[in-house]
């Protein structure tokens, strides 16, 4: 009788820490005050979009809500149909070819193969467990299984999904506000980071903080680049701008943040844009020519010709093109 | 544009962001540097009897200059080129002289 009581207690035990969230400790203090820590590792992709809900946001938000939803930052996994499509090519091209991936087909893709794309276009999936980076993966082929078969209305269905989780408010204004966590502590949940303290009359997030890095470059270096992402067992590489930032224009031209160009004199605010905007485009380069023609002697041979000089001077902060 | 080196080895570029890693160039504009470009274009000669001799002689005294700057981010115009600037001039030449 005792032993089958030991036994219950033990089986117990282990339900007690499976339903634990599964998050690795960290050394710094506060990390367990953050959603994904509090919140558990999501199971679906719905659970994933649950967590960074920034829907509530939206009633006292509007403008700019409606000026990020313009952004492709509200359609970080789908892009422009681009993105949806590398990511597959990834797999294909990338983790099925490389011998020690461990990915034989699109069925054995974990968290940690996306996060060479997901670092970037969904980093909160760093706080999903598999079976999202499954869900994922298979929405993204059913996406192109439907397009191939000219489905609109499940092409309509599976980009729905895939625009489901994407760099909303919370992860700009939450989970990716603070980079420096050990000096200025870990974003917690119940808080939206911005430019200043106080309260905040939102159920959900009753406390606003000042972001230390909101408004300073960094703050979008997080995923606009320094070159290799060397954290990643096996590193990627998309936009190299912040690296440019720092080692082209910061140390030689200026000292404008990303912020200053991309929201503030371009007057976007949220809708935060590159080349797809003339209000980026149109600051972006001096583009001069001068052309002229005359009668150029080839020694006894008249050669007439026209020269064209061109002068372009890149005013933004970065090389261009970059991203 | 920046050209990245695959997988950070040797001369071939990568292309996917899986095999991408540091750069061979960067063949984009540098921020505020001025580069200067110089198209010296040749107009048409026909060859011409002139007092008993061939010679050379322009075929047209006008010619239609367009400079357009393209951003091309699958690196060729068939894959949604972006025309960031444009220059359009008739240079022409005079049809008198020694």
């Amino acid at each position: 009788m005792r032993r089958i009581t030991a036994r219950g207690a033990l089986v117990a035990l282990l339900m007690g820490v499976l339903a634990t969230p599964c998050f690795a400790e960290k050394a710094g203090i506060g990390w367990k005050e953050t959603i994904a820590a509090k919140s558990g590792k999501a199971k679906t992709l719905a659970e994933l979009a649950k967590m960074y809900d920034s829907s509530s946001c939206v009633e006292c938000h509007q403008e700019q809500h409606e000026q990020s939803q313009k952004s492709i930052h509200s359609r970080s996994i789908f892009g422009t149909a681009r993105t949806a499509m590398t990511i597959m090519t990834t797999i294909e091209n990338g983790l099925m070819e490389e011998p020690y991936s461990g990915v034989k087909s699109p069925k054995d893709v974990k968290v940690e193969h996306l996060m060479g794309c997901a670092k970037c276009h969904l980093p909160q999936l760093r706080d999903a467990e598999d079976s999202v980076a499954q869900e994922l993966v298979s929405t993204l082929y059913s996406w192109k299984d439907a397009k191939k078969k000219k489905d609109k209305e499940a092409v309509a269905k599976y980009e729905e999904k895939l625009k489901s989780v994407s760099i909303n408010c919370l992860i700009c204004h939450n989970r990716n506000a603070i980079t420096h966590k050990w000096q200025d502590g870990y974003p917690k949940a119940g808080v939206v980071y911005g430019s200043k303290g106080g309260d905040h009359p939102a159920d959900k997030f009753p406390k606003m903080a000042e972001s230390p890095i909101m408004s300073e470059a960094i703050q979008c270096g997080q995923c606009h680049g320094l070159g290799p992402n060397l954290e990643l067992d096996e590193p990627t590489q998309c936009c190299t701008s912040y690296g440019s930032y720092l080692w082209a224009y910061k140390a030689e031209v200026g000292q404008q943040s990303c912020q200053d160009c991309h929201m503030k004199k371009s007057k976007l605010g949220h809708n935060i844009q590159g080349y797809r905007d003339t209000a980026m485009t149109d600051k972006a380069v001096d583009f001069n020519v001068e052309a002229f023609g005359y009668h150029w002697r080839d020694g006894a041979q008249i050669a007439p010709k026209a020269v064209v000089k061109v002068e372009m001077v890149n005013r933004s902060g970065h090389s261009i093109p970059d991203g | 544009m920046p050209v990245p080196q695959q997988l950070a080895r040797g001369d071939r570029m990568g292309r996917g962001p899986y095999e991408k890693s540091g750069l061979i160039e960067d063949t984009g504009l540098p921020p505020g540097k001025t580069v200067k470009e110089r198209f010296d274009i040749m107009y048409p000669l026909t060859e011409v009897e002139e007092s008993g001799k061939t010679v050379n002689k322009p075929s047209a005294y006008d010619l239609d200059v367009e400079v357009k700057l393209w951003y091309l981010p699958f690196g060729t115009p068939n894959g949604d080129p972006f025309l960031w600037r444009e220059f359009s001039k008739t240079v022409s030449i005079s049809k008198s002289g020694k």
